[in-house]
């Protein structure tokens, strides 16, 4: 037997440039789950919160700014004030989960690390977050959706 | 070593057992396979015959990627013209300099207020030795270059939960950690613990290897003398005349350096990349950007938003919009295009190519790094603690400081690169923050590492590249299974438009990607344009 199955090593790596901390095989190349693993001062660091505020304003504002008011340049980042697109719970979980576009995946199944590991959102953490959003910035959804419900999705994805 | 291994296990101890169990090749071929250690494929300036008359090439984005592109195709005789987003040639190839503005997504703008000279490379800012496609260009266009120090033995390693979270020179550590590794080496030796590994024959000249490599005494043992004080430096120097004894230091236990997790950072100037010699621009990196243009004005439309691309048999059609003039759509259309368009938003621009291209395009999430340039009023790195050049690594967020490798010695201010950001939870939260915050915060870590921030700081500029409306991040995220999957798809011709960029590279966010790229799909629309003959 010649392959070795690894994971993605993690951290800080602290490098400019190449791929550093990928899966890697000898025979083959391991992707998913992602997971993260202390090497040094190259420690990866988790969000601990739980709280969907804050769990917005600290990963998705980078993106979809304050208020969720999204922003345009060259292309766009989707505003999530009065988004119609968020009137399912399930579309808003597997987009967390899996990403789409320029937009990173945060469930440890899909999560793409590179220099450094992975940032990967708990089912609690998705739950909260969305559940933030879609009762704020104009969004008055009352279907809040559960950690069950989103590791029951995720169980589905691939 | 052959069953399944943990999860923990450290990317160059797996390539060592790689290169120990399958040899050397199969460990090449692996670390060729993450692209790293990928050698650039530039041997020399492309030779492409000449054009088929009239013509035409479309260019999407003036990048280094674009620029490559079109000066060649446009020096073989195509009617070349290119659409850029920014109001300046070079996209990611850029310089922050005093009185500049910049304009991040979300509304926030900043107005660089470094002194005359003082720069900040948000983007790429140093060239590998063996990046001979960018040194070339760089030759050719008459960009100076001049060294870029990437490991300095006087900076720094820092964690903030070890050694009471005062920073360690790199060369102590690195001396100590050698030569305690060459010390338990020569000890398993002399035990016979090696027997079975090595000949009798070898075991004398592997001590004898361990007893230089490691900086070890007569004894083999790592210990305060003049042989570790050799590497690692002396309480008191050696100088001349009376008093001129040195005076030797105490090694770090190999406990204290295994526990402090600062060995993590040893190896990042081994890595390929960066090893000396390295260079940058003199002035900037936009240098290169710069003299691109120069060449190619007035072909290249500025301030130019694509919003669609279209294709048919005979041509390819970009409608766009100018950001300045304001709204009102407009076209251009050539033979062929080369879309050179980061896929954070080339994602999002309506482009009829099939689905193989269009999954690979959609497959590739952007890394969301940070850099912060804060100037200072006096260089202190240099004045009080000797550092030329170089970088700290540290477990702060702020993940690395790097000094600036010129301007020695000139008394005056001076720039530090004072964050740049790998971590991916560390870069999210940064770029969640507003500029200011996000050179506050800068400021403030930093000052764990040199206390004379506090006094010294005079302003900064920060850049989440995730914000910048150009980009929309720092580069393409790509993993083994979504290159098996789809780079061959993004790379590959869709009819008339062809994709370029370090996004269509094994050279991730390097600039030498974007070149290798470019040249790699201009000799092959050259190929298919000879054939269709005039293109028509």
């Amino acid at each position: 037997m010649n392959a070795y199955k690894l994971q993605p090593v993690a951290g800080r790596c602290l490098r400019g440039g190449v791929a550093l901390c990928l899966a890697l095989a000898a025979t083959e190349i391991v992707d998913a789950p992602a997971r993260a693993a202390t090497v040094g001062i190259l420690d990866p660091t988790t969000l601990s919160t739980t709280d969907g505020r804050q769990i917005y304003e600290q990963i998705c504002q980078g993106c979809h700014m304050s208020g969720g008011r999204g922003a345009a340049g060259a292309g766009d980042y989707p505003a999530l004030a009065k988004d119609p697109a968020l009137a399912s719970r399930q579309y808003v979980a597997l987009t967390i989960l899996m990403g789409r576009r320029n937009m990173p995946a945060f469930g440890a199944k899909h999560a793409k690390g590179f220099i450094s590991a992975p940032l990967t959102l708990n089912e609690d953490q998705i739950a909260s977050v969305i559940n933030y959003v879609r009762t704020h910035f104009g969004n008055r959804y009352t279907d809040l959706i559960t950690a069950a419900e989103i590791a029951a999705l995720d169980q589905g994805t691939r | 070593m052959r069953e399944t291994l943990g999860t923990s296990i450290s990317r160059r101890r797996l390539l060592t057992m790689i290169g120990l169990s399958a040899g050397s090749t199969a460990m090449y071929q692996a670390m060729h396979s993450l692209g790293f250690a990928a050698e650039s494929p530039f041997h020399s300036p492309i030779q492409l015959s000449a054009a088929p008359k009239g013509a035409s090439v479309l260019v999407l984005g003036a990048g280094i990627a674009g620029l490559v592109a079109a000066y060649e195709l446009r020096n073989a005789g195509y009617h070349v013209q290119a659409l850029e987003y920014n109001g300046r040639a070079g996209g990611r190839n850029w310089t922050l300099r005093g009185g500049d503005r910049y304009a991040e997504l979300g509304g926030e703008t900043q107005e660089c207020r470094f002194d005359v000279g003082q720069y900040l490379n948000p983007g790429p800012w140093r060239l590998p030795h063996h990046h001979h496609g960018m040194l070339s260009y760089c030759k050719r266009l008459g960009v100076a270059l001049e060294p870029f120090v990437q490991v300095n033995y006087n900076a720094y390693v820092h964690s903030h939960k070890a050694f009471g979270g005062k920073p360690q020179r790199l060369r102590i550590v690195k001396a100590d950690y050698q030569g305690h590794i060459a010390e338990l080496l020569a000890k398993a030796t002399q035990s016979h613990s090696l027997d079975a590994d090595v000949t009798a024959e070898d075991q004398a000249k592997l001590l004898d290897s361990l007893r230089f490599w490691g900086a070890l005494d007569g004894n083999f043992r790592y210990v305060k003398g003049a042989d570790s004080n050799d590497r690692r430096g002396y309480a008191r120097d050696p100088g001349g005349g009376l008093g001129g004894q040195p005076l030797f230091s105490e090694p770090v236990g190999l406990r204290d350096l295994l526990s402090s997790g600062l060995w993590a950072a040893l190896a990042l100037g081994e890595i390929y990349e960066f090893q000396t010699t390295l260079f940058q621009p003199v002035g900037g990196m936009d240098r290169v950007g710069q003299a691109f243009a120069r060449e190619l004005e007035p072909l290249i439309r500025y301030n130019a938003k694509v919003v669609e691309i279209h294709q048919d048999e005979h041509r390819v059609r970009a409608t766009f919009e100018d950001t300045v003039a304001g709204p009102g759509r407009q076209t251009a259309q050539a033979d062929w295009c080369v879309c050179t368009i980061p896929l954070s938003i080339l994602s999002q621009i309506p482009m009829n190519v099939g689905a193989p291209m269009a999954n690979a395009i959609a497959a590739v999430p952007y890394y969301p790094s940070i850099k912060v340039g804060l100037q200072f009023k006096r260089r202190f790195w240099e004045e009080d603690e000797q550092i030329y050049g170089g970088v700290t690594y540290t477990d702060l967020p702020i993940g690395e400081i790097s000094y600036p490798s010129s301007g020695y010695f000139s008394g005056g201010k001076g720039v530090l690169l004072g964050a740049y950001i790998w971590n991916m939870l560390d870069s999210m939260q940064f770029t969640s923050m507003t500029p200011q915050e996000r050179v506050a915060k800068a400021v403030e870590y930093g000052s764990q590492i040199h206390p004379q921030y506090r006094g010294a700081f005079d302003n900064g500029i920060a850049v989440a590249w995730h914000r910048a409306p150009f980009a929309m991040g720092c580069f393409g995220i790509w993993t083994g299974a979504t290159r098996a999957e789809h780079y061959d798809n993004l790379c590959r011709f869709d009819g008339r438009i062809v994709l370029a960029g370090e996004h269509a590279s094994y050279l991730p966010a390097w600039q030498e990607g974007a070149v290798t790229s470019a040249l790699d799909a201009i000799e092959r629309l050259h190929r298919r344009a000879l054939a269709a003959g005039a293109g028509k």
